[in-house]
């Protein structure tokens, strides 16, 4: 099946746009849900259509701006695979939610804006060129700033106010990250002499030197920590949570948060692997503080939209210190909580909404109480979020747990230990919320009616997501593992450098003398050079899948090169590319010029 | 044999999901009565697994089903696998048995409660979750159902959830659980780390292999930490001070969770991993000492608890605590066997006490209580049994499994001399605060509920109020229910309590010393690969045997004395005692030291920090405004000057805290 990630990215903005622009009401609601409900059909059908353990798929690379070597490239492998399907979910469900709102002012702009935020969310995931990236991450913060002035909650000074607040922070962010994606790309440039170029494949190639792995990674920790938001850096996110109606609060909540988790996992990890090393514990520390401080927070405060904002904050914290741990355990618990949690808070925010309206619009947990006995479905659906929103052995949001913290536990064993208590404060707060809104007695204005059918058709399906992903975390586990090795393998690498040079197929990218008939090869099976010379001069290869030397007439007495995610030999015919070498990192084909002359893997 | 394995772990968990899809279809007792049947089914589902299991040869008795991976990635390999062998199958066959008499006995007890069918799922979905711990084949599986029986615990602790005393406990329990389950993902970490497999028997297997002949120091912590959450689940010191209030939910929960399978989940883990526990020495005389101290505190405290079911909790505590001490002395079949008898005679016990708590229209004093020896006979006959069972008089069943432990305690020598003093001043205070319960229930002059009851009427509460606080109950909602029922007027109770009682009074014949052996026979293959053999001394059985009879029977002649033929006496003693009373009152204050290290710190530094961070960041005067920057360094100078001196020195503190942390770890 031949999927076109470009449909993906744009088909809930251009009808959110065509909804705009046609007259109707109805015209405008029924293509906002269309948009929603077309993006979530195709990210399944992509999901379902995925190769695991393959590299990058369903490629689209177009030249964008020659000039600066800036490409429309978009990929999905392991690491955003999940993420996408995530995005078109709690869009979905958000624009479900908002549909079943009876009155909306100028609804025809929500729409667009709802539509907007969704393509450059996915956007930001999909993209696999740095400068791509940045303008999606940016771009995605706009109609959320519109939606939140114009349909938000609280008095006008007030959400100004907060949005001049967040609009601070994340433009400094935006900046930092903006000046630290064209010094990384020129300085890769000038550093291979090659032309310029942002993709993450081209950057992954080039090493730089320590000094300028540091600065550029502080940069980028910056944005992302700011976007997150993490602790000390979350500032904004109080006001920030209060005045964003609560439908998109929960996809924001939900989904733009990982972005900022991802960004590290397919940027920083991979293309500053000596800077991720060196900011190990610092990066480590933080989270322990975000996690620690988030959880204290979440216990004090009183209204239930910061009690989930203080506990995504502890989540986040714990995202980043699987991300971090630079093992792959941890990483591949951090892409599967951020999965998890975005699962979880939504719905979270959702019931938090439902309570809410049952007395009287407040979101005090001090004015609720007691619905239980009246809305026995409604409570059961808020105690399973609850359950694994406090990740209860059983849910997934346990076993994303469960490997960022065997993660940490390798790498910094006191860091692990101190962020259990973390876990502890989680089944604290969670079960505080819980309680007091569906338990103890009656509240004074509370009226208790179970789930609506517009409750449940948001409601259910998400927890019904919940509960399989419990039931089969192996589904995404599965998906995102070959990738999610790659991402920390350079920083592995970095912080335990094998006694010989490393060899190892499926960490380093191969380098191979392009043009000529006496080109190393590294069996990818074994990680050691094969002996040319056994080929009477010839390059010969092993063929990973059977461990026999491939017969070199095939390939013209030219060496063949095996492409390691498939095991077949990559066709040298070719003229375009006389020794393609596939990263094994990417499934990618590599530049032959871009190969990193310092790079100590192999030798000509 | 697979299928029935896994049907013994589906049908609770299918009982559980259709009572609750179906819980507006099910009226009157349909939804006890589905429950009771699902659990029967999954008890005969168990016998004919144990029949295919004695089938097989004794080197093959341990078998490991595998439903699907779970987590199988990057290292970790966890699968959702059952084992079945010796062990889990004597577990499964307490669970599975005793839970389907304590529902059988609830049909009854429940059925004026509005939240009847809520609690049938509950209760259904409590023994799959119990079925999962004991059946788990690798230390995933086993974390999920550790985690599943606290969540169980937690809903049916606060199953009257309008009852703040009732939430407030609930949520306690739930998070001293949450300790526990942390303990045993950190042990586990631990020996992940050298055993490189989640699986319990490949761990076991190459244990040696992996810490070395004589063990190493991670195994040392990952063994302590396991105790951490044994500890947590079995309410041993200090971790036990859940279990007491845990006594706010109904009796049949208290009977069942708190008494016959879940507190006891600690002992089992113990004795599952016991090839680890003794490459680890250290960790299991931990065990042994704490099982120990737990045993006589909570023996003291229930001298002196004048709630009914309370003295039941603390009973409980302290027979568990034999447990530990046994199954961490490498005695590991006389563990399990206090274990299973324990299950009978202390549900039991539990149950007899819903009877007379139901017969006093919830009350639960033994203050207010007196003289229901003729309004109830079959409960009082229940009591007998449960109560001599307890202390441990021939030939009842508690006589046989607690001084097997003790023997082998004996064995040991050394220090564990002390353990086995312990143990039999433990007996003796068994039988004291066991006895003066039932004497001041049955005995003396009859309290106007029991008076009542003897005219033939069932006395009725005109006003409910909450035993805990004596609050006045939110009845509106129908629970709990405004009628009560009593053993003597509901056929289901006094199946479930007569069953229990023929199996608390013959339990014992199993393992009777040079006689029977049918018990250590059945779990040989499970406990094949231990080091540990005891040489049994004549001379010390005997001695067991006669001290452990003698001070049961003589602390139930002091209860006598002193509650019945004396009544002033105990009020004496107290004058006399008044320090230890008010100790034991006050339960040896380890709710108010874990109040002091724990909960108030942690309030503080949340007052703390939003005094003074999130006021200076968040709330607007540092970064926030539309007047940005200006504002800020304006505020920030007035909040030097309005004297804000403490929010800086707490910052100051953080900071400083920080920067450390950051040079310890990175140095």
């Amino acid at each position: 099946m031949t999927i076109h990630l470009s449909l993906l990215l744009w088909a809930p903005a251009a009808l959110a746009l065509v909804g705009a622009v046609l007259p109707g009401r109805a015209v405008g609601r029924a293509l906002a849900g269309l948009g929603a409900f077309a993006a979530l059909a195709y990210a399944i059908a992509l999901v379902i259509d995925y190769e695991s353990g393959g590299g990058l798929q369903y490629v689209t690379d177009e030249i964008w701006i020659r000039e600066l070597g800036v490409h429309y490239k978009l990929g999905v492998d392991g690491l955003n695979l999940f993420l996408v399907l995530l995005t078109t979910i709690l869009f979905t469900a958000t624009t479900l939610w908002s549909l079943s709102e009876k009155t909306r002012e100028r609804e025809g702009q929500y729409w667009l804006h709802l539509g907007l935020g969704h393509s450059f969310v996915l956007g930001a995931l999909m993209a696999q060129d740095l400068a791509l990236f940045v303008v999606f991450f940016d771009l995605m913060l706009i109609p959320f700033f519109f939606l939140a002035l114009g349909w938000g909650e609280g008095a006008r000074a007030e959400k100004t106010a907060a949005i001049i607040k967040l609009v601070i922070y994340t433009l400094v962010g935006s900046l930092l990250m903006l000046t630290a994606a064209i010094a990384l790309a020129v300085l890769s440039a000038s550093q291979s002499g090659n032309d310029l170029s942002f993709a993450f494949t081209d950057l992954t190639q080039v090493t730089l030197t320590k000094g300028s792995q540091e600065w550029i990674f502080l940069c980028f920790a910056a944005a992302f920590l700011v976007k997150m938001p993490s602790f000390p850096f979350h500032g904004w996110m109080p006001d920030g949570y209060k005045v964003l109606p609560l439908p998109v609060l929960a996809v924001f909540s939900g989904i733009l948060s990982k972005v900022a988790a991802y960004g590290f996992l397919r940027i920083v990890i991979p293309i500053l692997p000596d800077a991720a090393v060196h900011f190990q514990t610092l990066m480590l520390l933080i989270a322990l503080a975000s996690i620690l401080y988030g959880s204290v927070m979440a216990f004090t405060v009183t209204n239930a939209r910061l009690i989930l904002g203080y506990s995504s904050l502890a989540q986040l914290g714990f995202i980043v210190l699987g991300a971090f741990s630079l093992t792959e355990q941890g990483a591949q618990g951090a892409i599967l909580q951020s999965v998890n949690h975005g699962l979880v808070v939504a719905p979270a925010f959702f019931l938090a909404g439902a309570a809410a309206v049952r007395c009287g619009g407040s979101e005090d947990i001090r004015d609720m109480g007691g619905i239980a006995f009246r809305a026995p479905i409604l409570t059961t659906l808020f105690l399973i979020v609850a359950m694994a929103n406090l990740a209860i052995p059983g849910s997934s949001n346990f076993v994303g747990e469960f490997l960022i913290l065997l993660g940490v536990f390798d790498a910094k064993l006191a860091i692990a230990c101190i962020a259990f208590t973390g876990v502890a404060l989680a089944a604290v707060y969670t079960l505080r919320l819980f309680i007091r809104a569906m338990h103890n007695r009656v509240g004074q204005d509370v009226d208790s009616r179970d789930l609506s059918l517009h409750d449940a058709v948001v409601l259910v399906p998400l927890v019904l997501c919940i509960l399989a992903l419990a039931l089969y975390p192996q589904l995404a586990l599965e998906k995102g593992e070959e990738t999610v090795k790659g991402s920390v393998a350079a920083a592995r690498l970095v912080q335990d450098p094998p006694k010989t040079p490393p060899r190892t197929a499926g960490t380093t990218p191969v380098p191979v003398t392009p043009g000529g008939g006496q080109g190393v090869v590294i069996d990818p099976a074994t990680g050691q050079p094969v002996d040319p010379s056994a080929g009477g001069g010839q390059g010969v290869v092993i063929d990973p899948a059977t461990g026999q030397p491939v017969d070199p007439s095939a390939g013209g007495g030219q060496p063949v090169q095996i492409d390691p995610s498939t095991g077949q030999p990559v066709d040298p015919a070719n003229p375009a590319d006389p020794g393609v070498v596939i990263d094994p990192g990417t499934g990618e084909p590599v530049d032959p010029n871009a190969v990193d002359p310092n790079a100590t893997g192999g030798t000509p | 044999m697979q299928t029935t394995a896994w049907l013994v772990l589906g049908l609770p968990l299918a009982g559980s999901i259709l009572i609750g899809l179906l819980h507006k279809q099910l009226k009157g007792k349909a939804a006890g009565y589905l429950g009771t049947a699902v659990l029967a089914g999954a008890f005969l589902c168990t016998i004919l697994t144990l029949i295919s299991l004695q089938d097989r040869t004794e080197e093959e008795r341990q078998v490991v089903f595998v439903a699907w991976d779970y987590a199988k990635t990057v290292g970790v390999d966890a699968q959702l696998s059952i084992l079945i062998d010796p062990l889990s199958l004597l577990m499964m066959g307490v669970v599975t048995g005793v839970s389907t008499l304590i529902h059988l006995y609830s049909i009854a007890y429940m059925v004026s409660d509005k939240g009847y069918n809520r609690f049938f799922a509950y209760l259904n979905f409590f023994v799959f979750s119990m079925l999962l711990l004991v059946m788990a084949a690798n230390f995933l599986v086993l974390v999920i159902g550790w985690a599943f029986v606290g969540a169980a615990s937690y809903l049916l602790i606060s199953f009257w959830y309008r009852r703040k005393s009732a939430t407030d406990a609930g949520i306690k329990a739930f998070v001293i659980n949450v300790v526990g389950d942390i303990g045993l993902v950190l042990g586990t970490y631990f020996i992940f780390k050298h055993s490189g497999s989640l699986d319990f028997l490949t761990t076991f297997e190459g244990a040696e292999k992996s810490f070395g002949e004589h063990g190493n120091n991670d195994l040392t912590a990952g063994c302590l930490l396991l105790l951490v959450g044994a500890f947590a689940k079995s309410a041993q010191i200090p971790l036990h001070t859940w279990l007491p209030d845990a006594m706010e939910g109904p009796t049949p929960v208290s009977s069942l969770i708190h008494a016959a399978t879940m507190v006891t989940a600690g002992v089992y883990l113990i004795a599952r991993m016991h090839p680890l526990f003794e490459l680890a020495p250290t960790a299991a005389d931990v065990g042994a000492v704490i099982g120990a101290v737990t045993l006589l505190v909570a023996g003291t405290i229930g001298l002196v608890v004048t709630d009914l079911k309370r003295v039941i909790a603390y009973s409980t505590m302290s027979q568990i605590g034999y447990m530990v001490m046994g199954v961490s002395s490498g005695a590991y079949v006389a563990g399990l066997f206090h274990l299973m008898t324990h299950a009978f005679f202390k549900a039991l016990l539990f149950m007899a006490a819903g009877s007379v708590i139901g017969a006093m229209a919830g009350q639960q004093n033994l203050d207010k209580m007196g003289g229901f020896r003729k309004a109830m006979p079959f409960t009082f006959g229940c009591f007998v049994i449960g109560g001599l069972a307890l202390a441990g008089i021939p030939p009842f069943s508690g006589f046989f499994s607690k001084d097997e432990i003790l023997l082998v305690i004996g064995e040991e020598g050394g220090w564990h001399w002390g353990l086995y003093v312990a143990g039999y001043v433990g007996a003796f205070l068994t039988a004291v605060y066991t006895w003066r319960m039932i004497f001041r229930a049955f005995f003396g002059e009859a309290c106007p509920e029991a008076k009542e009851l003897e005219g033939g009427h069932l006395h009725h509460a005109e006003v409910h109020t909450n035993p805990a606080n004596g609050e006045v109950e939110d009845t509106d909602v129908g629970f709990p229910g405004s009628e009560h029922h009593i053993a003597e007027r509901a056929p289901e109770m006094k199946v479930a309590m007569g069953v229990l009682a023929v199996l608390a009074t013959i339990g014992g014949f199993l393992q009777i010393p040079k006689v029977t052996h049918i018990l250590e026979d059945f779990l040989e293959p499970t406990f094949a690969d231990s080091h540990v053999h005891h040489a049994t001394s004549d001379g010390l059985l005997v001695l067991g045997l006669v001290l452990g009879a003698v001070l049961g029977l003589a602390g139930i002649a002091v209860a006598y004395r002193v509650w019945v033929q004396q009544p002033g006496t105990s009020a004496k003693v107290l004058e006399r005692f008044k320090p230890l009373h008010t100790l034991f009152v006050n339960k040896w204050y380890f709710d108010e030291l874990i109040g002091l290290v724990v909960v108030r710190p942690g309030a503080w530094i949340g007052r703390v920090a939003r005094s003074s961070f999130e006021r200076i960041f968040v709330n607007g005067t540092l970064v926030g405004g539309s007047t940005g920057v200006i504002k800020a360094s304006s505020s920030a100078v007035r909040a030097v000057q309005t004297g804000l001196l403490r929010s800086y020195a707490a910052l100051l503190l953080l900071g400083l805290t920080v920067v450390g942390l950051y040079f310890l770890l990175s140095a």
